[in-house]
């Protein structure tokens, strides 16, 4: 039990350092990014080709993080002239772009045959629980200094420059601000975030193929802050946290209660993720942890 | 709002501990043998999973009609692996970690076999599935030894199509993939397989999953002008090809897998469209006893013939020949039962074909369980070597001609 749940928690950080990036980038900045999952998968073969190569991976994933961020600079220049559902309709394309290439070059990442074989963390530990704690302790840590950073971020002139481009980027330019530099920087730290959270996945689940990295992890992440409130770093934190149990508690729900089958239960979660999200939208638009300050 | 934040989270904590709670008091089973049954009920899976995990449970049922393995009862506890690896790797955990199973069978899309094996190889339990990935024959995948493959590997599904293409005469071929792990692989094998006969293909493609026309594709394979276009399809994407072929005119004759040319493709398109087409795929042991057997669970679980689900009746093998290999072993230790599943699956041994009756004989000396899946016999990377039938699609029915051996 100890390890399924160390297991779980490991999976939630995860999405957590996801869900941060995604604050960051749409709850506190306004850009609506549809192809996290992109940078994720960057992260994630970057880390992964480098460890192969051998080298360790207290080089790799900080790698993996630039070479996120790196990829999100492009990005960060098409979204000084698309705004809003424009832009979410490049990012979406970005991050289908990015799956292709993957599928395609086969010659570096073995395309659909996926990449087995990846060095876990703390190798040297032998395989059992005290390796999966030292794991998720290692990404609780990054976890930890993450949400610090974010809010320090929200606290600083620098947050509230870029809260200022998402309620209103013309008042904000009228002020003399020029918006562009803060949103290439906001979409390359929260890629940059995503990208070593595609290292750690990597690095856990050993074996990384093109299917993983498909635009339902992307809406997963948009679930967990939408439910957990939009533009609050506690938000991400709760939202993460429900939504994986959601998706894992419902296993245990089938264990105890009869008659529902393993297909019944399929649909049913997916139909419960949605009933809740309509829930969400018109009762509580602001989320769990959302900013009552507004209205 | 009524609910306050505090509240509403207060009560999210409470369910939460009820779900928890019920895993920690819930008996374990005291004797059981538990086995995970870790197949693909939802996603691309989804049309064989259910009636793959109902075979596990239903052969399950049949050991323990024959009162249980080693003395024990097999307790079988199911997951849906979603057709996902990040899902199936949760689900193992869960498998291993809390249900604390023996064993893991019935995974099927390679991605998930093997992203699931290190899980197993870890807990030192086998993991039995129905992959084509020739990846998950060796090491690293395989290290261990702990996989079983109950299904033919992909390259064997392309010596197949060689095999087919030569008896009927076909010079030149031309082979379309679905660009995944199983796609590549059965058009790579063909193209191998094709080749050392001294052939040549004359085009090759790779599409993309998920389009609404294959159009540019169909017709950069028809400008070669083949005799024959060899795929490694889905039943979507083939559903879409064949439509556009046929809208062209241009004579070919299809060699497509069994997955994706089967009933359903005939029902989608007519029966003059898909006139002529040859499916392949591995046949079960339909003459043998065990088959039968296999077939009247399956009619009994899911209302239609055993033969509309050859993974379902890989499923059925593994767990018979799990159970069988417990009962030789004696223990439920894996490596003593791993050690096992040779010695009770291949020849040198009295031909059983159920686990009642290779109980009985197992007390004389050894045997050699002839499944329905296969006449199941493992190869020193634990994969079996299935007969193929080559189907001919006549008049909207698909009639086997031959069976094809490699």
């Amino acid at each position: 039990m100890d390890a399924y749940l160390a297991a779980i928690a490991i999976i939630a950080l995860i999405y957590m350092l996801l869900s941060l990036g995604l604050t960051l980038q749409y709850g506190l900045t306004g850009l609506i990014n549809f192809g996290h999952v992109g940078f994720f998968a960057i992260g994630a073969y970057t880390s992964a080709l480098l460890s192969l190569q051998g080298l360790p991976l207290a080089l790799t994933i900080p790698a993996a993080a630039v070479t996120a961020g790196l990829a999100a600079w492009p990005i960060g220049l098409i979204s000084l002239r698309l705004r809003d559902d424009y832009f979410a309709i490049v990012t979406l394309g970005f991050s289908e772009t990015v799956r292709l290439v993957i599928t395609s070059e086969k010659w570096l990442t073995n395309g659909v045959q996926g990449i087995p074989g990846i060095p876990r963390l703390f190798e040297t530990i032998s395989v059992g629980i005290g390796a999966q704690l030292a794991v998720m302790g290692l990404i609780l840590a990054v976890t930890l200094a993450a949400i610090y950073a974010m809010r320090r971020i929200v606290a600083s002139p620098f947050g509230r420059v870029i809260e200022a481009i998402r309620d209103n980027e013309e008042a904000l330019q009228a002020l003399g601000k020029d918006p562009a530099g803060f949103k290439i920087q906001v979409l390359i730290l929260g890629s940059a975030l995503a990208g070593i959270a595609g290292a750690f996945y990597a690095h856990y689940i050993t074996y990384i193929v093109p299917d993983q990295f498909i635009p339902l992890v992307t809406f997963y992440v948009w679930m967990a802050i939408i439910i957990g409130g939009v533009g609050r770093v506690s938000g991400a934190i709760v939202g993460t946290g429900l939504l994986m149990l959601f998706l894992e508690g419902s296993r245990f729900l089938r264990d105890i209660v009869p008659g529902v089958s393993e297909v019944e239960m399929a649909s049913l979660r997916i139909g419960v993720v949605g009933l809740l999200l309509v829930l969400f939208t018109i009762y509580r638009p602001q989320g769990l942890m959302g900013d009552f300050t507004k209205r | 709002m009524k609910t306050t934040r505090r509240e509403f989270l207060g009560s999210v904590a409470a369910g939460a501990a009820l779900v928890a709670a019920p895993s920690i008091v819930r008996a374990q089973g005291a004797d059981a043998i538990r086995i995970g049954a870790l197949c693909p009920v939802t996603g691309v899976g989804g049309p064989y999973g259910s009636g793959m995990q109902k075979m596990i449970v239903a052969a399950a049922e049949a050991v323990n009609a024959a009162g249980g393995a080693g003395g024990r009862k097999i307790e079988i506890v199911a997951e849906d692996t979603q057709t996902n690896p990040q899902a199936a790797v949760l689900a193992a955990k869960k498998l291993i970690e809390v249900n604390k199973v023996q064993a893991i069978l019935g995974t099927w899309s390679s991605g998930v076999s093997l992203a699931v094996i290190p899980l197993t190889n870890d807990a030192g339990i086998p993991l039995m599935h129905c992959s084509g990935a020739p990846a998950l024959s060796v090491p690293p995948a395989n290290a261990k030894g702990l996989g079983f493959r109950f299904q033919a590997t992909n390259d064997r599904f392309g010596r197949a199509f060689a095999e087919i293409c030569e008896k009927e005469g076909f010079k030149r071929p031309a082979t379309m993939a679905f660009n995944n792990a199983s796609g590549i692989g059965n058009t790579e094998g063909f193209t191998k397989a094709w080749k050392a006969k001294g052939g040549e293909v004359v085009e090759s493609v790779v599409y993309e999953p998920n389009q609404a026309s294959y159009r540019s594709e169909l017709m950069k394979v028809l400008a070669a002008n083949p005799d024959v276009i060899v795929t490694g399809s889905y039943i979507a994407d083939t559903t879409i090809i064949l439509r556009e072929w046929f809208q062209t005119g241009q004579p070919v004759k299809w060699i497509i897998p069994g997955w994706a040319a089967n009933p359903q493709l005939v029902e989608a398109l007519g029966a003059e469209v898909t006139e002529g087409i040859i499916s392949v795929d591995s046949v079960s042991n339909e003459g043998a006893e065990a088959f039968k057997a296999y077939d009247a669970a399956y009619q009994k679980a899911m209302g239609q013939a055993g033969t509309n689900n050859v993974y379902a009746a890989m499923t059925w093998d593994m767990m018979t020949v799990l159970a069988l290999a417990i009962e030789a072993a004696g223990t439920s230790d894996m490596a003593a039962v791993v050690a096992k599943l040779r010695e009770v699956g291949n020849p040198d041994g009295k031909q059983v074909s159920s686990f009642a009756e290779g109980k009985e004989a197992l007390k004389a000396g050894k045997i050699n369980y002839e499944g329905a899946s296969s006449v199941l016999d493992f190869d020193q990377h634990g994969d079996v070597t299935p007969d193929f039938g080559a189907y001919f699609i006549e008049g909207g029915k698909l009639n086997r001609r031959y069976v094809v051996k490699i």
